[in-house]
């Protein structure tokens, strides 16, 4: 059997098209563009590539994109000030502070000022216990575009046996959190987890988050199982030529493509949805922000 | 290594309660004379005789673990409003240290809007968002006291946390979950199970541990038990007049290695983890407060 392969690059481009529908009538029947600042502090140069992609993708759908380019030196109180002008700021719906931060600045309390509502990555403490209680709150991007794919390619995923491996704040603990909302029997796996091949073997769908080069290989996981792939792992590759490398997920996919029903490659599985997730966060909480439009 | 034996050791809840309220009282003997007496406000509205047992419960223990307590009743017709407002004077009060919401309310009072109300310093329940967040991210301050008291029960064996598996049946936010939560931060590898899994007996016979905690008297029944196993029963049931667990006590027995009885397992620790939070409260206020007083000093 050979795995179907979830296209991750075409299903956020229908997300990102269906997101620009809806800013489109929103516009139209209330006037209200949603707004999303991304706060970059420093050159880290993949950090530069993410931003600017964001604000590509932002203005795609029609929202309104705002960036704050800070230097590196920039003292907490400045960095603190900026985001509560931008808690404040009625234009603004999402705010995105690119991590990593430099090593001055503490980023959990900078995570924290900004508006729990306005928090579309979904790092707020507040919008990790609402999730955890099932209250309305703000999803991390990752995780949020994981669910979106196995509801895409699952219809209902009640009753099914699913298995994250990682217990990341960003990744592995908001994942077990939704499958759990979505009814299955979840397994969070890790490190210090024995037999990890055994656990992954009972699951119908199996999610990698550990950031370890093709570390599962295909006799772990159970025929017809899906596997999301959300690891991305650069390594050598000495066939392209000297120096030269590529971008592998934490799943063999060679192997895996064989057992699995359905798998997302990498690249091009778990990375696009990403960002997608965050525009649709951001209109989600623009929609919040503006009760008179929760038609749109 | 899981316990070996024909019956099943006897988990004894009070006297772990009675430890745990023993470090409570010497916590709460040091902020005392450093001026800062924990105290704790308890918040009951309408009838009142389904909470009573559980307040006097709280008032009782309060009283040995050297913590003031409260006790405030509201009437019935007590709005949403009100009641937010009557949190908010409760929060600003400096001699109030913790806030217990008694339930059940009244069903036109929200409880989820009321927990947030709390302040999360003062949230000696553990069910504020920040709370539970904080939870998630292993940063264990204030815990919901019935997940901590489980754990805490868990942490007395002679197992080792760290790889361990374990089990948990139920997935509520205050209770399965929040322990799935502070095992997986203690490095077990931990499963949810709930009413939509296909077999529970699957994933509870492969446990080294098992939490129960949905409320159904006699489901976990000995077979779904691996020999040698913990079974920590959080179900408080009333069944022909007597309190049962969620667990069949007496097929379990003959097949864990180790298991709470019910009455006299979770309950008793969860009131004394109440005490442990009012007191870790109270630190945590004065720690606040002192270094609120010194930025302005300073500043």
């Amino acid at each position: 059997m050979t795995a179907s392969i979830i296209d991750g690059k075409a299903f956020a481009a229908s997300v990102r098209e269906d997101v620009a529908a809806r800013v489109g009538q929103l516009k139209k029947s209330t006037g209200i563009t949603p707004g999303l600042a991304v706060v970059l502090v420093g050159e880290d140069p993949a950090s530069q590539v993410y931003v600017r992609s964001k604000g590509k993708q932002t203005v795609e759908v029609g929202m309104n994109s705002y960036e704050h380019k800070l230097g590196a030196d920039i003292s907490e109180a400045d960095l603190l000030a900026l985001i509560e002008s931008l808690n404040d700021d009625p234009a603004v719906h999402g705010i995105l502070v690119q991590l990593p931060l430099p090593k001055h600045l503490n980023e959990d309390l900078v995570i924290n000022a900004i508006n729990p509502a306005k928090d579309v990555d979904g790092f707020h403490l507040s919008n990790v216990g609402l999730l955890g209680t099932g209250q309305d709150s703000m999803v991390p991007c990752t995780p949020l575009g994981c669910l979106m794919m196995l509801r895409d390619h699952h219809g209902s995923l009640s009753g099914m046996e699913a298995v994250v491996i990682g217990r990341s704040n960003i990744v592995g603990k908001p994942m077990a959190q939704l499958l759990l909302g979505d009814s299955c029997t979840v397994t969070i796996a890790h490190s210090r987890t024995k037999n990890l091949a055994d656990v992954v073997r009972r699951a119908d769908i199996v999610v990698a988050a550990v950031g370890r080069p093709e570390m599962i290989k295909g006799d772990w996981i159970k025929p017809g199982a899906t596997v999301i792939d959300v690891g991305i792992n650069r390594i050598a590759a000495p066939e392209k030529g000297e120096g030269k490398t590529r971008l592998v997920g934490d799943v063999d996919f060679a192997s895996a493509a064989k057992v699995a029903g359905a798998i997302t490659p990498v690249p091009g599985g778990v990375g696009p949805m990403t960002i997608a997730c965050l525009l649709s966060n951001t209109l989600t909480a623009c929609c919040r922000a503006n009760p008179e439009t929760s038609a749109a | 290594m899981l316990r070996d034996v024909t019956r099943a050791a006897m988990i004894d809840g009070k006297a772990i309660a009675a430890r745990l309220r023993a470090e409570a009282a010497n916590d709460a003997a040091r902020l005392a004379e450093e001026g800062w007496q924990p105290r704790l406000v308890s918040v009951s509205v309408g009838d009142t005789a389904a909470a009573d047992l559980y307040v006097r419960n709280q008032q009782k223990s309060a009283e040995s673990a050297g913590v003031a307590f409260e006790a405030r009743s509201y009437p019935h017709e007590t709005s949403p409003y009100q009641l937010i407002g009557i949190l908010q004077g409760l929060n600003a009060d400096p001699r109030v240290h913790g806030i217990i919401i008694q339930r059940p309310l009244p069903a036109h009072i929200p409880v989820k809007a009321l927990q947030k109300a709390v302040h999360p310093l003062k949230d000696v329940e553990g069910m504020h968002p920040a709370s539970i967040g904080n939870i998630v991210y292993n940063d264990l301050a204030l815990g919901p006291c019935t997940a901590v008291a489980a754990v805490e029960i868990m942490k007395t064996l002679p197992l080792k946390i760290e790889g361990l598996d374990v089990t948990i049946i139920g997935h509520s936010e205050i209770v399965g979950k929040p322990i799935a939560f502070l095992l997986m931060g203690l490095g077990a590898t931990v499963t949810v199970c709930h009413h939509m899994t296909r077999s529970v007996a699957v994933h509870s016979r492969a446990a080294d541990a098992v939490f129960v905690a949905v409320g159904k008297p006699g489901l976990v029944t000995g077979e779904m038990i691996k020999p040698g196993a913990a079974l920590i029963d959080i179900g408080i049931n009333r069944v022909d007049g007597k309190t049962v667990g969620d667990a069949d006590f007496d097929s379990c027995a003959r097949v864990a290695g180790w298991i709470t009885p019910v009455p006299g397992g979770v309950g008793p620790v969860t009131v004394a983890v109440l005490m442990q939070n009012a007191v870790l409260a109270t630190r945590m206020q004065k720690e606040h407060y002192q270094q609120s007083f010194a930025s302005t000093n300073n500043g």
